[in-house]
């Protein structure tokens, strides 16, 4: 013969509710940590990369747009020279025609003839992380002997990025505890009216002799099951959304950090499971205090 | 006011106890009783005289207002929680309105005191099939309370209070709602829980199966305690029973 709960949480409102406040919970908080971890991870690629190189733009118009083509490769040399000069930098070399073509791709197209554009010569200087050259020296030098050099450390719109990136985390963790504080007043407030529901019965219960944690582990389980169910129905529907708007990312920006990997997809997996326990813990608290000032 | 020979090891112990209701008068007013291992009492008295309130005090769901209540040895204003749930696990009740759980099949409603008690669940199938079948339930097994008849539902409710084999038997009216074959079989369960130890103590009106019965009454009249002992004629009858150890009615 089948055991059946002893409290009779078929007749709660709950077990209709429940399960819908956690599917969107979960869902929310999937896109949350998706868009979190992938700003977070973007940001490090960046930070890592950009932060060990440098570029030097030499200009092939002046001001007034008039060719300097004579003085162009001269001003590359001088360049090189004072950049490979500096104990700071492990290497200069200046970009070829495919590079720069690459480069300019999402602006350009790929057929783009950049031959005949007026762009600007650009060395890629790696610099030697663990000792840097002072960048303001440098560029110091740099303006001294080759007055049209324009020297980008990437710092100004790396740091506008960490500024952002950095607010997008600090949202991320504040939606997530959001999220949590709600689940877990929810789960209490469905625990605290059942409980006023099923007085008569948890009286019984305790008369012949059943304990505060008796009754409430029956509480705690029926929550834990309501909130994985609603919680995987929630990542179920939230992983097309990731994917597609991982997709839309990467037809925009070929290079932009949004693949879904196996530390994502795992987060995600793992995301019901924590809500679940929140939910858990939370109706156990709840239901051991309140036990203490009803019976 | 009654007292009977203390024992240490006693099963009840009202020590100069009164109840009142928040605000209202007292219910029960000085009462003072021991009730020994052992022992088989009926508590009869006029409906409002504090019956209900009394086996309340004993199954530990009402503290005293004033004087000392302990059961089997312990006070039970001092108790924590925990504690007072292994001392209800020693207590059996039948409840006058049953209080079974509507949604839980008559088995599932018997092996509930099982099941808080954590006994494993194929010993729970066997004694909760024998219990049901001497109370002349097994075809009902798997009926919902609110298919059963008044009879059958105290039936249950009995079978439930018994089940654990308590310490203390309490029960409020249990032979309200069957006939008199049924109500005596019913007593003769009480009897054989008895004989092995437990004390049991019966709320009734009762008063031919008293009678036929012979034990000692509680009596409570405008919430005071009264003692009253059989007559020569059933105190024998009482013990001839005790003897028999049969079942028959």
């Amino acid at each position: 013969m089948a055991k059946r709960t002893d409290i009779p949480f078929f007749q709660d409102p709950s077990r209709l509710f429940l399960p819908w406040i956690s599917m969107l919970m979960i869902f929310i908080a999937s896109l949350t940590l998706a868009g979190g971890l992938t700003a977070y991870r973007s940001l490090s690629y960046w930070n890592k990369n950009v932060s060990g190189s440098i570029t030097v733009q030499i200009p092939v118009v002046d001001e007034q747009g008039k060719s300097r083509s004579e003085d162009v490769q001269s001003d590359i040399e001088k360049a090189l020279t004072i950049l490979r000069t500096n104990p700071g930098v492990l290497g200069a070399r200046v970009l070829e025609n495919n590079q720069m073509r690459r480069l300019m791709t999402p602006w350009l197209g790929e057929h783009a003839d950049i031959e005949t554009l007026p762009l600007p010569q650009v060395i890629d200087v790696t610099i030697d992380t663990q000792s840097p050259p002072n960048i303001q020296e440098l560029n110091t030098e740099l303006i001294q002997q080759v007055p049209f050099a324009i020297l980008d450390s990437h710092r100004v719109w790396l740091d506008s990025l960490i500024i952002m990136a950095d607010g997008l985390m600090k949202l991320t963790v504040f939606i997530l505890l959001l999220l949590m504080i709600t689940t877990a007043f929810t789960v209490s407030y469905s625990a605290r009216t059942s409980l006023t529901m099923h007085k008569q019965v948890i009286s019984l219960v305790h008369m012949m002799g059943a304990n505060d944690g008796y009754i409430a582990w029956q509480y705690a389980i029926r929550i834990l099951k309501l909130t994985l169910i609603g919680g995987f129905l929630g990542l179920i529907l939230s992983i097309p959304v990731i994917f597609g708007v991982a997709y839309f990312f990467k037809t925009i920006a070929g290079d932009f950090n949004c693949c879904i990997d196996s530390i994502l997809l795992a987060t995600l997996i793992g995301t019901p499971f924590v809500f679940a326990l929140l939910a858990f813990l939370s109706t156990l608290k709840t239901v051991l205090t309140s036990l203490k000032r009803m019976i | 006011m009654l007292n009977e020979t203390k024992l240490s090891a006693s099963v009840a112990e009202f020590n100069g106890v009164s109840l009142r209701y928040e605000t209202g008068p007292e219910v029960l007013k000085d009462i003072q009783f021991t009730l020994q291992p052992g022992s088989f009492h009926f508590m009869t008295g006029e409906s409002g005289a504090g019956k209900s309130s009394l086996l309340r005090m004993l199954y530990l769901d009402l503290l005293p207002t004033r004087g000392r209540v302990r059961l089997f040895g312990h006070a039970v204003d001092s108790l924590s929680r925990t504690a007072k749930a292994r001392l209800r696990r020693q207590i059996g009740v039948v409840f006058q309105d049953f209080r079974l759980l509507d949604h839980l099949t008559a088995f599932d409603n018997v092996a509930l005191p099982l099941r808080i008690a954590g006994v494993r669940e194929n010993e729970i199938r066997r004694h909760v099939s024998e219990m049901l079948a001497w109370v002349g339930l097994e075809k009902q097994m798997k009926i919902l309370p609110p298919q059963l008849s008044g009879g059958e539902k105290q039936r249950v409710a009995i079978a439930r209070a018994v089940i654990n084999r308590p310490r203390i038997l309490l029960a409020d009216e249990p032979t309200g709602n069957v006939d008199d074959t049924m109500a005596k079989r019913l007593l003769h369960l009480f009897l054989e829980l008895n004989k092995l130890g437990t004390t049991v103590v019966i709320a009734t009106h009762n008063q031919p199966l008293i009678k036929h019965f012979g034990f000692p009454q509680l009596h409570l009249d405008h919430g005071h305690l009264q003692l009253i002992q059989p007559t020569n004629k059933y105190a024998d009858m009482a013990s001839k029973l005790f003897k028999r150890g049969d079942n028959n009615g």
